[in-house]
């Protein structure tokens, strides 16, 4: 990979972590913070914050992971049908030029989404951060 | 792209990150705080004591959900590496 897209990736990254470090935080004060008589955690706080924090990690390994094994079928069905309406569609006009195949992106899907497990991903780009191991 | 322009652009990052930070947190102690009665556009001195509260808690969790994060990731890829030397000298 060159240089730049490496760093492209890196930024990529370390966006997703810092968005899915702040909803965390947010989810996890919204449901463990209840009591706002005193400025500083009480130890049930505490305990459900870690139980909370945990939890979401790990969830979201495991979300990672049934995305990445789920995914590559799917875009592969896309593209199958996306080639069979423009058979279809170029059969019917004649020789006409076919279009060239849209992004992926035009579905909302990323194009560089890889299909092997262990992509980088949300809470890959911590420092030091581990893959999914589902 | 240089290293200069990586740095800049992640330095553009955090502040963004920052800033949705604060306005997650301003949402949540506001939805905590100031019940929707607004019968009075003055803030009550519980709803103000409870957003100084509420700012002080929310930045400890904060904090400490960064720690969580961190050393879940470090105890991931220990295991990945853990795995790796095991199926490197089977």
């Amino acid at each position: 990979m060159e240089p730049g897209a490496e760093h492209q990736q890196q930024l990529r990254s370390l966006r997703d972590f810092l968005l899915v470090y702040n909803r965390m935080t947010e989810l996890c004060f919204r449901h463990c913070v209840c009591n706002l008589n005193y400025r500083l955690l009480t130890g049930r706080e505490e305990t459900c914050l870690d139980a909370c924090a945990g939890k979401l990690v790990r969830s979201n390994h495991r979300l990672m992971s049934a995305y990445v094994a789920l995914m590559p079928s799917i875009m592969q069905r896309r593209v199958a049908d996306y080639e069979t309406s423009v058979a279809q569609g170029s059969a019917q006009e004649g020789p006409a030029a076919p279009a060239a195949l849209p992004g992926a992106g035009a579905h909302g899907a990323p194009l560089d989404l890889p299909a092997a497990p262990g992509p980088d991903g949300p809470l890959q780009g911590a420092p030091g951060a581990g893959t999914s191991h589902g | 792209m240089d290293p200069l322009r990586a740095q800049q652009l992640a330095a553009e990052l955090e502040v963004d990150m920052m800033a949705d930070m604060y306005n997650r947190m301003t949402q949540a102690c506001h939805r905590k705080c100031v019940p929707p009665h607004y019968k009075d556009a003055e803030l009550s001195k519980g709803e103000s004591v409870c957003l100084d509260r509420c700012v002080a808690k929310y930045l400890e969790v904060h904090e400490r959900m960064g720690k969580k994060l961190t050393e879940l990731s470090l105890q991931d890829e220990e295991l990945l590496k853990r795995m790796q030397q095991g199926t490197g000298t089977t």
